[in-house]
């Protein structure tokens, strides 16, 4: 089989696992040191993962940035099974919303969709749509989306149909630009799928467009998902409870490396082609009585106002960004809108862990002046900066703000702050892409800051 | 509900560099500032008990926290507010909180002094850095957002922390600060933090964009001497409360993007789909990223055609 490549063991075939030895009592006969030694490797282990997708970026893997996803839910009977809380599809619905929040939020100017499959048929919910909703309103979307899929009533769902379903995706996925990263995504209950022909030749057209599937499974592991995951470069992996399923969830929401080859060597024929998109920039115009705030809150108000954003090509208007021209089909955006795409081209380059000690110059952590304690064994150093910092402070950096606060502090390293210069950066002069050699990024990032900033 | 115990985290962010215009012309406005301030965030401690407060420095060489005293100070005689004294019957916090702010100001400065010759030589021997002493305010931020992360992560369950950030500044901005700004504004964004601004000279623009994103206050004062009342009337009150308040009116940002090729505002342009970067006419090449685009027969043609309407 061609599975037994990766040589991963599977589960059941590992040894036991004694987890409840791993909690021991202390002399006080307490558990909380063990457990806060265990909540500690946790974070210790989320950090990793996270140092190791930095670590990629900096190897000048180029990401997918315009991302057009499509997300096809199982529908079918297998997911009322109560195996994750209450069941599958309501733990479903509950993680979907809160992945489309996410989703938005990284991916500004992305656009996602959702197909169901049950009764052996697939049906389109949601067209592929970018964020119609400035700033948080995302949440309103993804509100909006779930509403309607509790829409589509539970009426036993019957069989999935996996092949029609990434047939529709398909049809959708291939009109697009090349300059477009396309990917499905298959949450999947059922372990059998009904379909009206071979799935094979689906899963090699939806590898000669260069879609990436991938395939997140509730309930065990089934070839034919492995293989349209390996195939399309894709990834596969199966929930093993509700907390996994959000993490296998989350994964997706960062942009995958739009890379030409991957490591399975299967490498999908043709990927994203690198292209410049035609883009709006509209000013706001403020005429009407209303503000620009009150426009989001209440789209009927302000379609009724003479206050919005005017396409600057055909003068439609819009009372929100980002959006694409209805008439004229130019994609309008505001300039914040890239930028919060910009922290994955620029990520803050990981931190050295360090033992603690006292000769290190610091007791308590740059950026929250936590106090370190006996119990905290590690600290993390900038390299840039040489500032100290806490592992809390480390994640928050590292996951949410991509800011280092020392090196965004300091006359010498604020420019650099981001695109770093550590030893990863230098060690990778043939990368092309914005994550070059560090030199000619931080000459790039510096003057580049300034031709983009407003007024 | 009844239950819960809420209470406001301020964190005010004080620019103190020295390169500010109104500090060049009289040295005693930064005093008189500092001292505002302090009012301030004694009556935002007034509010209520459990309100908390936090105070950080960002001067041109490093950003620091004036208020809570960091540990690493010894703690010495004032260092801790159960050893401060009541003196004239004021309340011990307040106390604290003045000499606390102001030892730690003293301490920033006289540090500063010795490092900036350095700052200067630079500011000489390269053009690169002729930003030399730009206030650096999103620095302080992080720092400030770092501070509410990880007290919002320390609170008892039954609590509730609303938090919120006062920049209080008369420098402009630089543009060489633009990505780290952003990515602070969006945290601050996602984390629900309000991001309040009092310019006391220039139009920060930067900082008006994150006053906008955050839903944050933006008021430039008209008049220093009156920045403690501009304070406790406009920004003392919590986010919650403002609706209820008659607040100047928000301000007109414009969001719009400037090409790297020419550097000028436009209305449509170019998107690299690699890199971003923003151009105003259509190159085979990407400046920035050196990637090559694919050149289609026709060039405009192929670049029109960019979407396809689905329905």
């Amino acid at each position: 089989m061609a599975d037994d490549e990766d040589g991963k063991e599977y589960r059941w075939e590992t040894g036991y696992e004694k987890t409840w030895e791993a909690i021991k009592e202390d002399d006080g006969g307490l558990l909380e040191a063990s457990v806060a030694e265990e909540v500690a490797a946790q974070r210790a282990k989320q950090r990793r993962l996270l140092a190791q997708r930095q670590h990629e970026l900096w190897g000048g893997v180029r990401l997918g940035m315009m991302r057009h996803l499509y997300v096809i839910v199982d529908f079918s009977d297998a997911m009322a099974d109560q195996d994750l809380k209450p069941t599958r599809y309501l733990c479903t619905m509950k993680l979907l919303e809160h992945f489309i929040e996410e989703f938005f939020d990284q991916n500004p100017i992305s656009q996602m969709g959702i197909i169901i499959t049950r009764n052996k048929r697939a049906e389109k919910i949601c067209e592929l749509s970018g964020n119609p909703r400035k700033h948080i309103k995302a949440r309103e979307i993804s509100g909006h989306v779930v509403q309607q899929l509790a829409k589509q009533a539970w009426n036993g769902g019957g069989e999935p149909s996996l092949q029609n379903a990434l047939e529709l995706a398909h049809s959708f996925l291939k009109l697009l630009p090349p300059h477009a990263s396309r990917e499905v995504l298959v949450l999947m209950g059922s372990l059998t799928t009904c379909d009206p022909g071979d799935i094979n030749t689906t899963i090699e057209s939806l590898r000669k467009v260069g879609i990436r599937s991938s395939v997140i499974g509730l309930a065990a592991e089934v070839h034919v998902c492995k293989r349209l995951a390996r195939v399309t470069g894709g990834d596969f992996s199966v929930a093993l409870d509700d907390t996994h399923f959000r993490e296998l969830l989350l994964q997706q929401v960062l942009p995958p490396p739009a890379a030409t080859t991957t490591s399975s060597g299967v490498a999908p024929p043709t990927t994203v082609d690198a292209s410049l998109v035609k883009m709006g920039f509209p000013q706001h115009h403020v005429s009407g009585h209303l503000d620009a705030k009150d426009d989001s809150e209440d789209t009927i108000a302000a379609r009724n106002s003479s206050g919005g954003y005017f396409c600057p090509q055909c003068c439609s208007k819009y009372c929100e960004l980002p959006v694409e021209c209805r008439a004229c089909g130019l994609a309008l955006v505001s300039a914040p809108h890239l930028a919060r795409s910009y922290h994955h081209l620029f990520p803050v380059a990981p931190f050295t862990e360090l033992p603690f000690s006292k000769d290190l110059g610091a007791v308590s952590c740059h950026a929250c002046l936590y106090h370190f304690k006996n119990t905290d064994k590690m600290c993390y150093r900038c390299e840039t900066c040489h500032q100290i910092f806490c592992l809390e402070c480390d994640l928050f950096i590292h996951d949410v703000m991509h800011v280092c606060p020392g090196c965004s502090s300091n006359q010498r390293t604020y420019g650099i702050a981001g695109s770093g210069s550590g030893e990863i950066g230098t060690s990778t002069p043939s990368s092309f892409g914005p994550l070059g050699a560090s030199l000619a990024s931080v000459n790039y990032f510096g003057g580049w800051c300034s031709f983009i900033y407003l007024i | 509900m009844g239950d819960e115990i809420e209470s406001s985290l301020l964190v005010i962010v004080i620019d103190t560099n020295p390169s500010q215009r109104i500090v060049r012309e009289g040295s005693q406005i930064l005093t008189q500032c500092l001292d505002s301030v302090i009012a301030f965030a004694n009556s935002h401690l007034m509010m209520k008990c459990s309100n908390k407060l936090a105070i950080i420095a960002c001067h041109n060489h490093a950003s620091k926290f004036l208020y809570p005293p960091s540990s690493d100070d010894e703690i010495g005689e004032d260092g801790d507010v159960r050893n401060a004294q009541q003196i004239d019957g004021q309340y011990e916090v307040f106390t604290h909180v003045e000499r606390t702010v102001r030892r730690n100001i003293q301490r920033l400065i006289a540090f500063g002094d010795q490092e900036l010759p350095d700052i200067h030589e630079n500011r000489i021997t390269g053009a690169v850095n002729s930003l030399g002493g730009d206030s650096l305010l999103a620095g302080a931020l992080a720092m400030a957002l770092c501070y509410i992360h990880r007290i919002e992560k320390d609170i008892p369950p039954s609590t509730k922390v609303n938090s919120r950030i006062l920049v209080v500044t008369a420098s402009g901005d630089s543009a060489s600060q633009y990505m780290n700004y952003m990515n602070v504004f969006f945290t601050a964004q996602k984390r629900n933090i309000v991001i309040d601004v009092c310019s006391l000279d220039q139009e920060p623009g930067l900082l008006q964009q994150g006053c906008d994103i955050t839903g944050g206050l933006y008021l430039r004062i008209p008049q220093i001497q009156g920045l403690l009342q501009y304070l406790l009337w406009v920004f003392l009150s919590d986010p919650p409360i403002r609706k209820k308040l008659v607040l100047p009116p928000p301000v007109k940002v414009d969001y719009r993007a400037a090409c790297f090729c020419h550097r000028e505002l436009i209305d449509i342009g170019y998107v690299c789909s690699v890199c971003l970067s923003i151009f105003c006419k259509f190159s085979p090449i990407c400046t920035t990223c050196h990637t090559v685009f694919k050149t289609p027969a026709p060039l405009p043609l192929k670049v029109k055609k960019k979407r396809i309407k689905l329905s």
